[in-house]
């Protein structure tokens, strides 16, 4: 089945053609995508900015191969969870398209995407889907989710935690920025807490002395590092790396510790598999420490196959609506997403 | 198209194609650039054509140190700081641009990206032009990184070749990551003005824990509340990072009787819980003009009540609305070392 797939949730222009679970084309146009540099940096003026942008994301992500949706078979598209205005612009052009070609328009949900994204292959990989992963752990930790749950089967999920108040990449911007990195500084912020260590400060590891774990909570984390920050007289290089790594390491002993509780309280010898996807994933320390712990606990670790799968993109969402139709015929397809005007952006959509 | 080995060129070579305006590809300590002279704007409309750029999309440039940077950008603490961590290496910092470029090469916004390659053959160059080099990839846009010469000559058209006037080619560079763009300009003192708003008629409360600060919300809903129907509410908060202003509006919300999670709107900027809308500035550029593009005046009616993170980033945006709007300005501060407790906060609020 080929999918053009559209996402405009967020800050990002991303257009994709896959094929199945393969990848064709992944289109993203962002401020993080290497040739894009920096020509997405304002994040509301983004209807404007999607408008002006998504025609020739589009263009470049249908190629020669599909110039005029040759070849393709359906649309999917990103209805929620994400800014309103934003998810408008993404919307209706699938509609425009849709209607235009006679296409059935799949809706699909961002966090499910990226729950999903670990299954996505590159086109050059003639791997078959397994689909016997399930059920499996699921985390998604990106800029605006940070959600564990048990994935049951594909489009069944039952959550197991997820923020009350800030997302795990959220807070390490933040904390970046406190430190003087500008934004977004995660990435920064890793390269400096390589270089640090634990030994020199300490702080709080969120929720450890509840015994219910049932939520991801990064606010009381952020109010002890601008306090332990400002304690430190004239940081020079050696603290702010250590400031850096004491941070990165609070906050992801945190995931740790949840994931720790939720796995012995829900596993069930037929869990063998965790799906990792979000843009943290991009995290070198976050992966050693989920290896280590999924070794600890007997299960595979999986997580998608380039870093543009990882943060916001539309093959994730191609893929998902692939998944998620995979038994339908072309006809039973065009029967089910016919009606277009059941699609509609849904800016606080769960799954 | 001259395609030539390392050893079979001199610097000298290099400058001439480079100052008549000429595109050559030269290997950095991340991939092979295409590079022109970033202050010759024929030449970088060659080099457009050759990326096959969309219009409007900036280039960043490649300079010697910071003493030839700061004389194309601002650069302000942030990025000083930076400099003096990460250059010259492969990070490309963004500042506030000095129209010091051919047209194009800045921002919209003029802001502009500055790199330091760590690799001598370009420094070299740069040094020779004494003008700035684009720094940009050499392969045309969305194509495969280009770590080797066949990479980038694979991927293009006969067209594209022939805008190529010099290739130096020292064989497959190791496998390293891209630059990583860091902006620095979300940090100058005019967009972190904190601070500046003084409260006349100051109410003030001391929170040691997030039920405090909960409930504190719930005190100035039931206060104010007698606005709903007849004019719009906003709440402008104003704290640092950790101070507790979400946690504000998750009690706001309760009071107001809305049961859904409230959670950062950092990242989608905005939320809506019913009549509830709750907006986050910390992550836009230009504060004032996003706020109208979020299509708050629309979002202004008798029953609609707005929470504004980080509102003073938009003071002046938020004064247009007191005409339609009754405003009430809350500060939170943490309480001083000396106070004790880690959760110790004081939440003033007023009415301006």
């Amino acid at each position: 089945m080929n999918i053009l797939a559209i996402d405009t949730s967020c800050d990002e222009t991303a257009v994709a053609v896959t094929r199945n679970v393969q990848v064709d084309s992944n289109i993203i146009w962002s401020q993080a995508s290497l040739h894009a540099k920096f020509g997405g940096v304002m994040p509301s003026l983004a209807q404007r900015a999607h408008e002006e942008r998504i025609d020739w994301v589009l263009k470049k992500a249908l190629g020669t191969k599909h110039k005029n949706l040759k070849g393709i078979d359906a649309i999917a598209v990103t209805v929620g969870p994400g800014l309103s205005i934003a998810l408008g612009v993404g919307v209706n052009k699938a509609k425009e398209l849709g209607k235009k070609h006679s296409l059935p328009l799949i809706p699909v949900n961002h966090v499910e995407a990226h729950l999903l994204s670990p299954l996505g292959k590159s086109k050059n990989k003639k791997e078959r889907v397994n689909l016997d992963l399930f059920p499996s752990f699921g985390l998604v930790l990106s800029g605006g989710t940070t959600l564990l749950c048990l994935i049951k089967n594909i489009g069944n999920y039952e959550i197991l935690a997820e923020s009350v108040d800030d997302a795990l990449g959220e807070a390490l911007d933040k904390a970046a920025r406190q430190l003087g990195f500008g934004y977004p500084g995660a990435e920064i912020l890793e390269k400096f807490a390589k270089r640090g260590s634990n030994d020199r400060f300490t702080l709080p590891i969120p929720l450890i002395g509840d015994s219910d774990k049932n939520r991801f909570s990064y606010s009381g984390l952020k109010s002890a590092f601008v306090r332990l920050y400002e304690s430190v007289n004239n940081p020079n290089k050696e603290d702010i790396e250590n400031l850096a790594h004491t941070f990165q390491h609070a906050a992801f002993k945190h995931i740790e510790k949840v994931l720790e509780y939720q796995i012995e309280k829900n596993d069930a010898p037929e869990i063998k598999n965790l799906l990792f996807g979000g843009g943290v994933s991009n995290n070198v320390e976050i992966r050693k420490m989920l290896r280590a712990l999924c070794k600890r606990y007997n299960l595979k670790l999986h997580i998608p196959y380039s870093k543009k799968l990882m943060g916001d993109n539309a093959a994730m969402i191609g893929i998902t609506a692939f998944l998620k139709n995979r038994d339908l015929s072309r006809d039973e397809l065009l029967k089910k997403y016919s009606d277009y005007s059941s699609v509609d952006r849904n800016p606080k959509l769960n799954i | 198209m001259k395609l030539v080995k390392l050893k079979d060129v001199n610097i000298q070579q290099i400058v001439n194609v480079l100052s008549s305006g000429g595109l050559v590809i030269l290997p950095t300590e991340t991939l092979y650039g295409a590079m022109v002279d970033a202050t010759n704007f024929k030449a970088t409309q060659k080099l457009n054509e050759y990326k096959k750029r969309p219009l409007g999309k900036p280039y960043s440039i490649a300079v010697t140190d910071p003493v030839m940077a700061s004389k194309f950008v601002h650069l302000n603490s942030v990025a000083k700081k930076l400099y003096r961590q990460f250059l010259p290496g492969p990070i490309t910092i963004i500042s506030k641009g000095k129209g010091k470029v051919a047209r194009g090469v800045e921002s919209e916004d003029n802001t502009l990206g500055i790199r330091i390659p760590d690799y001598k053959l370009v420094i070299d160059v740069i040094r020779k032009l004494g003008k700035p080099l684009t720094a940009t990839s050499a392969n045309a846009s969305y194509k495969k990184k280009p770590y080797k010469v066949e990479d980038i000559l694979k991927n293009i058209t006969e067209k594209q070749k022939k805008l190529i006037d010099l290739i130096v080619d020292v064989g497959e560079l190791p496998h390293n990551e891209p630059s990583t763009v860091i902006d620095t300009t979300l940090d100058d003192p005019a967009i972190l003005r904190q601070g500046d708003i003084v409260l006349k008629d100051k109410n003030e409360l001391l929170s040691r824990s997030p039920e405090n600060t909960q409930n504190i919300a719930k005190e100035l809903w039931q206060k104010y509340e007698n606005f709903s129907g007849k004019r719009a509410i906003i709440f402008a908060l104003e704290g640092k990072m950790g101070t507790g202003k979400t946690v504000f509006v998750k009690g706001l919300a309760r009071a107001m009787g809305i049961d859904e999670k409230v959670t950062s709107p950092t990242y989608d900027l905005l939320n809506t819980y019913g009549p509830l809308t709750h907006i986050d500035t910390w992550r836009m550029i230009k504060p004032q003009q996003e706020l109208v593009s979020l299509g708050t005046k629309g979002l202004l009616n008798d029953k609609s009540v707005i929470a504004i993170e980080w509102a003073d980033k938009v003071e002046d945006q938020i004064h247009k609305y007191t005409e339609d709007a009754v405003v009430i300005w809350v500060k939170f501060v943490y309480s001083s070392a000396k106070s004790g407790h880690i959760n110790d906060r004081v939440i003033s609020w007023g009415v301006l």
